[in-house]
């Protein structure tokens, strides 16, 4: 069963065009990613799925009650749509418990105090936060903040819970294991969830499936593993994983493969769509694809080591001449002086 | 060479304005005070009399004794006393001369040895009350007046004495009721000082008093505030106003109307007195002595509209005129230390609960 | 122990001084039994005993507990209710209702309360016109209960400034998590904006109740007629009781005053650091989608257009008609004694003109000097928490305690006993100083408001690039605040134009300002000239405001 789909939206702020003909759905138990730079317009996509910000064109239909149609002007206020919000400030009401952040979402749903009490003691047991009922906001920590806020939009059994940056106010560390421990809620509570961030690892991490917003269009939509293996874009290249760019010329394109050529190298890469012979082209290559080979060979490249930098499971090495700059890892330092270095045919995506 | 000759020429018309300054009948070593007062300036002015009516005064002075300026400030006669003991005790420069409608403030400040004495020459003329120990003296002459609304009040609802009063809130109780108004005399030292005159007076005054409060009088702090509110209607009679001042009010509002009371009209006198420690003694005395001289009181009753206190001075609002008029029932406030008697603060405290105990019908 | 600047030694010393003489002056003369000057005086607590034996003391305490609490139930709902539809609805023409919201309090209470008697009165403008409507006029100004409400809607704009600000931080986020959780936006406003701007709502209220122990002149004209007295007027009043003034009655009754202010001063204080927790855990102000009214905008603009006509067009118009009018009230004809005479008689008097430019000079010259004052104070407890500036802090709070009325006199005194003093008291600098002092707490939160939006790293980069304090604060700080301060020059010139009771006492020949002017005018009862010098001053005010408008001075923050 489809929990929402959104057909065409389009919203501007005055004449600031801010999403352009956006389309999307999420079904039943899968958890969708909204990823993308600052103003790509995934924040601006979510709220006007909760119903806080105006489209002007297309459809938002939830568990397939339409709750905006703007060439009908429908548009169901965000109490009506019954949806879980969780902020990325977590929005936590200072002036009430714990428990009260939780329990009024059922309050304004007319619950019995008894089974409110059950349904938010349950709520918190879940998010292991049941110690903590009696505190105010401003005594918890971050991310115990954080769990009150998705206990608060859980309680009451959202269709589609929808959660902004929910992990960006946590320390680099504690980020990590809220992103597991949030993948793993996710799916033993079997949630319909939307989630936007602005981290790619983030997405891949907890989303059955990504899409990623440039300028207020979708550029491409998939799993995160055709995200991050199959870019149709450069824009995708680009935004998922470390890359390293090389800038020539398109030498010649044959059965899906192309040769990017520079100032003294030439190296074969698969071939997309908009490469064309004789014109300038991109050639990607994720960093973990590049190889230190220890002689010349097909596809290789001749390059002066600059530095290596330790990373602590690996190294990570810069390479450089003239225009040229690769990075690569690896797991041992190396030799200063020229190295070969080889990138795989597939392995580089020539735009 | 030419330059002295011209500073001798100088000197010699400027000492024939000065003998030509003293006025007739003064004594010919006047002269002496008059160069002093040249010399100091300026005289020093504290006083309560609107500078409108003081500009004619001022004026004239300065036309007659060209080269000495006058400072004259203008405030109320409570600030007038507090700046003048203030200033005295910190030392500093305070006022030459003091005139005040505040009689018993200035001759409680007379009394305390505040005041220059003086024998100006204009004493002859005055009336023997309004002077004391050649201290303090009286420079106007100022009947009090029931004020009332023309378009209001009519006809025989008009009171023409204070005996009238009681008569008249019991027989129009309706109309009086909440409009009749008069000092707030714990605000006002002037109504005070007007109503323990009423006092003595007035032989049925308790009676009165028990009068006025039946009807829900409304105090204000003063007689423009007053009159303000006659003008407008809010109320139709005002007791114990300076008649000079419905003169002045009538000419921009003509639904003002006045009654010196015919069994006793109570005067008004502002006291001026010269400081002990004025700066500019001579200037001051040429000042006290000019407002004190037939040609100064003659601009008091026709220009300032104050009401003069000689004799001599033509005028229906003078001495002389309202003499005519009402005769025997004027009642002059006496410039004389008798009037402290309520400046004591059992004696005022006393008469003050008295007086509200009257107002809300009590004995 | 740690040595101070010598400059900030300097401007803390000084500023102790200014505002802790005039308040030593008092407490002293409270305990004496007669001027401090005078030889005979005996130190004693006979003051305070003729007082608590006076009915009317305990009278005008009861009206001023009564006007005080009747301002809070009245200004801050009403506040409130201005603010939420201000800052949060679609409510139509709100840019240019705003400025106007705040009119109220740049206008002396003088002016409105004479404009009141003249409108309002029992035959003012409005009421003849009431009484032919409907036969009887059905208000009545001089009652308690009347001064109560005027004085209640006069200060709705105090507590709109703190709510309106407080819910414009209030983020969006913990709103739209509450529609989210299903909450209607009635529901959102009773549940989550209204308690949370709760402090500030709580702040103000203290903050009206406590100007309610000092208002001055709406009793001073409104009380008069039915003998209405309130603490302030009480104790002007004792100018005269005894005859002679009464300075340690007057001292002792403003001893009274402040003991009771100076705990309100303190809850405000304390309530101000409780709402900071909540701020701690504001999110992020995203943009918001404002309420809309629907048909709820026509009670809610009659609710604003009717407290706009009370509070501001009723007063302001009869004032200004008064001015043109040489007599008025029931059966005379309007249109038949049409004058200019009053304006030329202010024109004629040299005193009413200098008061006119002692007034602009206080304002424009006076209002900058304080404001560099003001700075001077802010910078040396700029981003220095300690002993020094917590009493700084502490200091500032006294002169609001202090009514204008008497902070004034005690100026007086200072500057008549004071010898190098001396000769500037006939100046408009006593005058300044006083409103300086008075003020102290207002120009303050205007300077240190701007000061705490100056980042302090960039105060640190500058340090650490070798600069002294000194240069800090010429280089980096006032160049960053700039702005604020001369917005804060903007509002403090509007508040020395309205200031009234401070410059009562020091009137003197030279020390002229309209607002004193205006209390003794009406004490002689010019009732002309004080309608023609009352519309003057709502002109100078109205420039200002313009001023302040046209550069787009934020009038709160």
């Amino acid at each position: 069963m489809t929990k929402l789909v959104v057909g065409d939206l389009h919203l501007s702020y005055g004449d600031n065009a801010i999403l352009k003909g956006v389309s999307m759905q999420l079904a039943q138990g899968e958890v969708v990613s909204l990823l993308g730079p600052s103003g790509s317009g995934k924040t601006t996509l979510l709220r006007a799925v909760a119903g806080l910000e105006q489209p002007h064109r297309g459809t938002i239909a939830i568990e397939d009650k339409v709750v905006f149609d703007g060439a009908r002007s429908v548009e169901v206020p965000a109490e009506k749509r019954n949806l879980g919000l969780v902020f990325q400030s977590y929005a936590l009401w200072p002036h009430r418990t714990v428990f009260d952040n939780v329990a009024y979402g059922l309050k304004l749903r007319n619950v019995s105090a008894g089974e409110t009490k059950e349904r938010v003691t349950s709520a918190l047991a879940n998010l292991g936060l049941d110690a903590l009922a009696q505190r105010l906001p401003h005594q918890l920590s971050g991310g115990q903040q954080q769990r009150v806020a998705i206990a608060r939009a859980l309680v009451y059994n959202p269709p589609v819970i929808l959660m902004d940056e929910p992990l960006s106010n946590l320390d680099a560390k504690l980020r990590e294991e809220a992103r597991a421990w949030l993948r793993e809620l996710i799916l033993r509570l079997e949630l319909s969830a939307l989630v936007v961030t602005h981290d790619q690892n983030e997405a891949m991490a907890m989303s059955d499936r990504i899409l990623l917003l440039n300028n207020g269009v979708i550029e491409q939509q998939g799993t995160p593993e055709e995200m991050y293996a199959r870019p149709q874009t450069l824009f995708t290249a680009e935004f998922m994983g470390s890359n390293n760019a090389l800038r020539g010329t398109v030498a010649e394109v044959r059965d899906g493969s192309a040769r990017l050529a520079g100032d003294g190298w030439s190296l074969w890469g698969a071939a997309r769509s908009t490469a064309r012979a004789g014109a300038a082209g991109t050639g990607m290559v994720r960093l973990e694809r590049v190889r230190v080979a220890d002689a010349a060979g097909d596809n290789r490249v001749r390059l002066p080591l600059v530095t290596s930098m330790y990373l602590g499971e690996k190294w990570e090495h810069l390479f450089s001449a003239g225009e040229l700059r690769l990075r690569a890892y690896g797991r041992a330092p190396l030799a200063k002086g020229e190295h070969w270095l080889e990138i795989a045919r597939d392995d580089m995506w020539v735009f | 060479m030419i330059r002295t000759w011209a500073a001798l020429a100088a000197f010699a018309t400027l000492s024939a304005t000065v003998a030509a300054q003293v006025p007739a009948g003064y004594p010919a070593n006047y002269a002496d005070v008059v160069a002093a007062a040249k010399k100091e300036g300026k005289v020093v002015i504290y006083s309560a009399t609107d500078t409108v009516a003081a500009t004619p005064l001022i004026k004239d002075f300065q036309a007659a004794f060209p080269g000495i300026s006058v400072e004259y400030n203008d405030m109320n006669t409570t600030e007038i006393y507090n700046r003048f003991i203030s200033e005295k005790a910190a030392g500093g420069g305070s006022a030459d001369v003091l005139w005040s409608s505040a009689m018993d403030l200035q001759l409680k400040l007379v009394n305390e040895g505040g005041a220059l004495t003086y024998e100006s020459p204009e004493l002859k003329a005055m009336p023997s009350w309004a002077v004391f120990r050649n201290e303090a003296f009286g420079t106007t002459y100022e009947p009090i007046a029931f004020v009332y609304n023309k378009r209001l009040l009519t006809g025989d609802e008009i009171p023409q004495s204070h005996a009238d009063l009681p008569k008249l809130f019991a027989a129009h109780a309706d109309k009086f009721k909440g409009k009749v108004t008069t000092y707030d005399v714990e605000k006002s030292g002037v109504g005070f000082l007007l109503i323990t005159q009423d006092s003595k007076n007035n032989p049925a005054f308790w009676d009165f008093v028990r009068a006025l409060g039946s009807v829900g009088p409304r105090f204000q702090s003063s007689s423009g505030t007053m009159m303000e509110r006659i003008g407008s209607g809010e109320n139709i009679l005002g007791l114990n106003i300076f008649a000079s001042y419905a003169v002045l009010r009538q000419k921009k509002d003509p639904g003002i109307g006045y009654v010196l009371p015919k069994d006793y009209t109570l005067v008004m006198s502002r006291v001026m007195f010269i400081s002990k420690t004025a700066k500019n003694p001579n200037a001051a005395k040429l000042w006290t002595d000019y407002i004190l001289s037939k040609r100064g009181q003659t601009i008091i009753a026709d220009q300032a509209l104050l009401g003069s206190v000689r004799t001599d001075v033509e005028g229906e609002m003078t001495a002389s005129g309202l003499a005519k008029t009402l005769g025997a029932s004027l009642r002059p406030i006496p410039v004389s230390p008798e009037i402290l008697t309520y400046l004591d603060q059992t004696k005022r405290l006393e008469f003050l609960k008295q007086w509200q105990t009257a107002i809300k019908g009590g004995k | 122990m740690k040595r101070i600047p010598l400059p900030r030694l300097a401007v803390i010393l000084v500023m102790a001084t200014a505002v802790l003489t005039p308040l030593a002056l008092i407490v002293y003369q409270s305990l004496l039994s007669a001027p401090f000057f005078d030889p005979n005086k005996k130190l004693g607590f006979g003051a305070f005993a003729f007082i608590f034996a006076d009915p009317d003391f305990w009278d005008a305490l009861r009206n001023s507990f009564v006007i005080a609490a009747g301002m809070a139930i009245i200004a801050v709902p009403l506040g409130a209710i201005l603010a939420f539809l201000m800052v949060r609805t679609d409510l139509p023409g709100r840019r240019w209702i705003e400025p106007l919201l705040l009119v109220p309090v740049f206008v002396s209470p003088m002016v409105l309360a004479f404009g009141y008697v003249v409108s309002a009165g029992p035959v003012g403008f409005y009421s003849v016109w009431a009484k032919s409507l409907f036969g009887g006029v059905p208000w009545n100004v001089y009652s308690l209960t009347a001064i109560a409400v005027i004085a209640g809607l006069t200060h709705v704009p105090h507590v709109y400034l703190y709510s309106s600000s407080a819910l414009r931080s209030l983020g969006s986020d913990v709103e739209e998590a509450a529609r989210m959780a299903g909450a209607s936006p009635f529901a959102v406003a009773r549940d989550v904006s209204l308690p949370m701007v709760m402090p500030a709502l709580l702040f103000s209220g203290v903050l009206v109740f406590f100007l309610g122990f000092e208002i001055f002149g709406l009793p001073l004209v409104l009380g008069d007629p039915e003998g209405h007295l309130v603490l302030a007027t009480y104790l002007y009043k004792l100018t005269n009781k005894l005859g002679t003034p009464s300075y340690h009655l007057m001292a002792a009754v403003a001893v009274c005053i402040v003991a009771l202010t100076i705990p309100l001063v303190l809850l405000q204080r304390h309530l101000l650091r409780n709402a900071g927790k909540y701020v701690t855990v504001k999110g992020k102000a995203g943009r918001q989608r404002l309420l809309p009214l629907g048909t709820w905008r026509w009670p809610a603009t009659a609710v604003l257009v009717l407290w706009l006509v009370v509070t501001v067009v009723v007063p302001l118009s009869g004032i200004a008609l008064r001015s043109v009018v040489s007599s008025w009230g029931e059966g005379v004809v309007l249109s038949e004694v049409l004058t200019l005479d009053h304006f030329r008689e202010v024109w004629d008097q040299p005193t009413l003109l200098r008061g006119i430019l002692n007034t602009i000079v206080i304002g424009v010259v006076g209002g900058a000097l304080a404001v560099a004052c003001y700075t001077a104070i802010g910078l040396a407890t700029h981003r220095r928490p300690d002993g020094w500036s917590r009493f700084v802090d502490y200091l500032v709070l006294v002169p609001r305690a202090i009514p204008g009325l008497l902070a004034g006199l005690a100026f007086l005194w200072v500057f008549l006993f004071v010898p190098f003093l001396s000769p500037l008291r006939t100046t408009i600098f006593s005058v300044w100083l006083a409103y300086s002092v008075v003020w102290l707490a207002y120009g303050m939160r205007l300077v240190s408001s701007s000061l705490l939006q100056v980042g302090p790293e960039l105060e640190e980069a500058a340090r650490s690039a070798g600069a002294t304090r000194g240069q800090v604060n010429r280089h980096v700080t006032l160049p960053l605040i700039r702005y604020g301060l001369l917005a804060a020059w903007l509002l403090v010139f509007l508040i020395f134009e309205r200031e009234y009771s401070t410059g009562v006492y020091l009137l003197a020949p030279g020390t002229e300002v309209i607002g004193s002017l205006l209390v003794s005018l009406w004490g002689t009862g010019a009732a002309d000239i004080v309608a023609a010098l009352s519309l003057i001053n709502v002109a100078l005010v109205a420039v200002g405001l313009a001023v302040a408008l046209r550069f787009g001075v934020k009038l709160h923050d």
